[in-house]
């Protein structure tokens, strides 16, 4: 009666690095042609210190994009990512200037962001209101209270060699680029080994499914907003690090480069599929299309059309070649 | 009146006539050589079982699909074209259906939503006022006293089934067929849907109307044909049938029962409801369920029967009554909580409300629980995959690995992996709405079988099906809901189609 065929049931699920999906194939095309188009064409875009530009420029878009990447599989979006930044950044910034223990500064920064992001999270869970609505609120607000709150002046703080650390290389890799490698391993974990993980799939899949499972479907929902104000938060506390003081209009249209770098990815905008691979991918694609344009002098209005084409080509390339390949597997 | 519809349909030219129609599907005869005629002004009920070949009947008349063989007139007309081209001459020569699932756009008008799509203008512009104008003509003519600036969404159910209706009358309809108008309307409101059918009759339009409602078909049709195995079984005038005759023609007589229970088996009480009211079909339920037992809920389409489940798991509001499951009264605790006391629940609608289509088997079964396979919130690989192991080998769901995407299986055996996932969480009270709906002849079985091995390691099980002759097979005790209430109870060995659609109609 059983049906299952026995030999090859196990090792493929397991760990695939010999079966990448087929976006993320073609996203390590993508930026291998990017690699050899700049590198052949511009000069300084393979050298060291430019790529740990490249990834200290990434890191703070990836660090976001963790969460949101969460966000979007669950079927949701959160566009505060920006002014969430700078809003704890400014945060971060007054609470060193009133001489609070940097540790401490930091946590409060991270707790004011998880709290905001939980507003918008219990609005969606509870209250029903559309996630892009929600966060749409935050955005404006927080951005203003952060502008309104330092009358557009950055805010300085005493020295500080914990803040200092983080803006400064460990063992040879920038220190934001390190935790954002180690946040990657902890969400692929999360999203692929644990109940939390695969229930936030299921929701997205379909929710009232997973809802008749008795999934904690509300809950869920409010904890992804709180992991993505944390996460951005932390973006913030990285940027203070590095500019050594807080700026309200710091962090500017970042919700749109995570937005995009996590749909290049991969990640479905309706939810249920995704991965943190396919927006590390995404991330990069991103970054490197902004070195690069910069390292070539290209006229910085010009870089912004370039990047938009190239945007909507990959997530075309990719939703062709998913197209393509479900047509072959004879899914719908 | 004449003494038989035939008499009628011989005096007047018929409005729609189908000649020797047979229709085949991939491993189905949906229609066998089927004649069928109608008069105007005559309102004629269709009847049959599921699959018996109303709705190829239905679709031959939209136009909605081609017949194999013969012919369809409407008006003295054959239908020549084929695809869409043959629905829209269909619905030029006046043919009109409305269908069980509502077609409104609720934030508009009821005068936006007759016209959707033909709004009449000027110039590119909406000539408001010519809309409401004719929207009230139309829904005068049905005796509806509506502003047509109302928005559909501050309607009463009965109330949009009727816009639905008048809706088909803009042009100029010579037939219009209504399937399973009353399943959404609770009983007060039938009367209303009543009153238009009679104003359109008196207007010279045809009416077929579907529906297994006995009582409401003998206040609204003459005449009534009865399907059965893709053929007509006969078409008799309502007047001078016993509902056990119409029972009969439905059914056949060669009903052949094969019955895995012998007798009706009972332990301790496990579930118990008292006095369950949810608003508005649910009006007083009192039942208990036993250890060990199968329990049939029997009753029409739209009768309540998944609002009243609904209401046991604690998904729907309840506003009277009480749940006690095991011993203990659930009334006031939330569903998740009652899963968490052993309830288990699989939703009618398989695809909408059941699979996670993009999980593994092995996830969309131990989604139901998943802190059997966790620890400390990480979900350990060989135990789901044991775990997952155990229940497709023992549900016998056929799939490669137990990682496969369930939206990639059949109907079958998504529903074998959405009934599983309740005996991986070990559920002791199932609730099983239609499980047996959209699956193939073999899968059935096998359900049947499940569901019996369930009972009899002492699960109890309530089992929902609209196809009456599935519930002789599974069931110890039917009860069959009417109305709101249970009106009639069956033991097994002494459960019997004809009895129980008898007390369903």
């Amino acid at each position: 009666m059983t049906a299952l065929t026995g030999t090859n049931a196990a090792p493929r699920r397991s760990f695939r690095l010999g079966t990448l999906e087929m976006n993320e194939v073609g996203l390590l095309v993508i930026l291998a042609l990017l690699y050899v188009g700049f590198g052949s064409t511009t000069n300084g875009f393979i050298s060291a210190n430019n790529q740990l530009s490249i990834l200290r420029d990434g890191a703070s878009i990836a660090i976001a994009a963790w969460a949101v990447t969460l966000i979007i599989i669950a079927g949701e979006i959160d566009v505060s990512v920006g002014p969430m930044v700078a809003f704890t950044s400014v945060c971060l910034a007054f609470l060193l200037q009133g001489h609070v223990p940097v540790l401490l500064a930091i946590v409060a920064a991270l707790a004011i962001g998880g709290a905001l992001g939980t507003i918008a999270g219990i609005l969606r869970a509870y209250f029903g209101m559309p996630s892009f609505v929600a966060t749409l609120g935050l955005w404006s607000a927080l951005r203003g209270l952060a502008f309104f709150s330092t009358n557009a002046l950055p805010v300085t703080f005493p020295d500080n060699d914990f803040l200092d650390s983080l803006a400064d290389e460990w063992l040879g890799i920038p220190a934001s680029a390190v935790i954002m490698l180690v946040l990657f391993a902890v969400f692929t974990f999360i999203s692929r080994k644990t109940a939390y993980g695969r229930s936030v799939f299921a929701i997205g899949g379909n929710a009232s499914a997973a809802e008749l499972c008795g999934i904690p479907v509300a809950r869920i929902r409010v904890l992804l907003f709180t992991t993505s104000g944390a996460m951005a938060a932390l973006a913030g506390v990285l940027l203070t690090a590095r500019l050594g003081s807080g700026n309200a209009g710091t962090a500017s249209g970042l919700e749109f480069d995570v937005i995009a770098a996590v749909v290049i990815g991969g990640t479905s905008l309706s939810g249920g599929r995704g991965s943190m691979l396919g927006t590390l991918l995404g991330v990069f694609v991103i970054t490197l299309i902004g070195n690069g344009l910069v390292l070539r002098g290209i006229n910085p209005f010009f870089q912004e059309v370039v990047r938009g084409v190239i945007i909507v080509v990959a997530v075309l390339a990719n939703t062709l070649v998913t197209r393509v390949r479900e047509a072959r597997r004879g899914l719908r | 009146m004449s003494r038989s519809s035939t008499a009628v349909i011989d005096r007047v030219a018929p409005v729609a006539t189908v000649h020797g129609a047979t229709k085949r599907y991939p491993g189905v005869l949906a229609l066998d050589n089927v004649a069928f005629s109608i008069a105007p002004g005559e309102v004629r009920a269709l009847l049959g079982k599921n699959g018996a070949g109303k709705s190829t009947l239905i679709r031959l008349l939209t136009g909605a699909t081609e017949p194999d063989d013969g012919e369809v007139l409407i008006g003295g007309r054959a239908l020549t074209g084929s695809g869409p081209q043959r629905t829209i001459e269909a619905g030029r020569l006046g043919v009109r259906a409305v269908y069980q699932e509502l077609s409104l756009i609720p934030s508009m008008s009821i005068a936006e939503n007759l016209f959707l799509g033909h709004w009449p203008s000027r110039g590119g512009v909406l000539a408001h006022g010519e809309m409401d104008r004719r929207s009230r003509e139309t829904l005068g003519g049905l005796g509806l006293d509506l502003d047509p600036s109302r928005k559909v969404e501050t309607l009463s159910p009965a109330e949009r089934q009727l816009v639905e209706i008048a809706r088909v009358l803009v042009g100029e309809p010579k037939i219009v067929i209504l399937d399973e108008p009353t399943s959404s309307l609770a009983a007060a409101e039938v009367e209303l849907l009543f009153k238009a059918v009679r104003k359109l009759a008196a207007a010279g339009i045809a009416v077929i109307y579907v529906s297994h409602r006995m009582a409401e078909i003998r206040q609204i049709a003459a005449s009534a044909t009865v399907m059965r195995d893709g053929k007509v079984a006969g078409t008799v005038e309502v007047a001078g049938a016993a509902t056990s005759e119409i029972v009969r023609m439905m059914l056949g007589h060669d009903a052949q029962e094969e019955h895995l229970v012998e007798t009706a088996l009972g332990g301790a009480v496990v579930l118990e409801v008292a006095g369950l009211v949810s608003r508005p079909k649910v009006a007083g339920v009192d039942f208990v369920l036993r250890r060990g037992e199968v329990l049939g809920f029997a009753g029409l389409l739209g009768v309540g029967r998944t609002e009243l489940l609904r209401g046991i798991a604690g998904l729907a509001p309840v506003q009277a009554g009480t749940v006690t499951m095991n011993g203990r009264d659930v009334t006031a605790l939330p569903y998740a909580r009652r899963v968490r006391e052993g309830l288990g629940f699989t939703p009618e609608s398989r695809k909408e409300d059941g699979i996670l289509p993009l999980l593994g088997v092995d996830e969309n079964i131990v989604a139901a629980d998943f802190s059997k396979v966790t620890a400390f919130g990480v979900i350990s690989a060989p135990r789901k995959t044991a775990m997952a192991r155990g229940i497709i080998e023992r549900m016998g769901i056929k799939t490669a690995r137990t990682g496969t995407p369930i939206g990639t299986l059949s109907g079958g055996n998504q529903q074998k992996a959405v009934i599983g996932r309740w005996i991986y969480a070990d559920a002791t009270i199932l609730l099983l709405d239609e499980p047996t709906r959209g699956v193939d002849v073999e899968a059935k079985l096998q359900i049947y079988g499940i569901i019996r091995d369930l009972a009899a390691s002492g699960r109890s099980v309530i089992f929902v099906s609209s196809e009456l002759e599935e519930l002789p097979n599974v069931c110890d005790r039917v009860l069959v809901l009417k109305e709101g209430r249970f009106v009639a109870e069956f033991l097994a060995p002494d459960i019997r189609t004809e009895g129980l659609m008898a007390a369903c109609l």
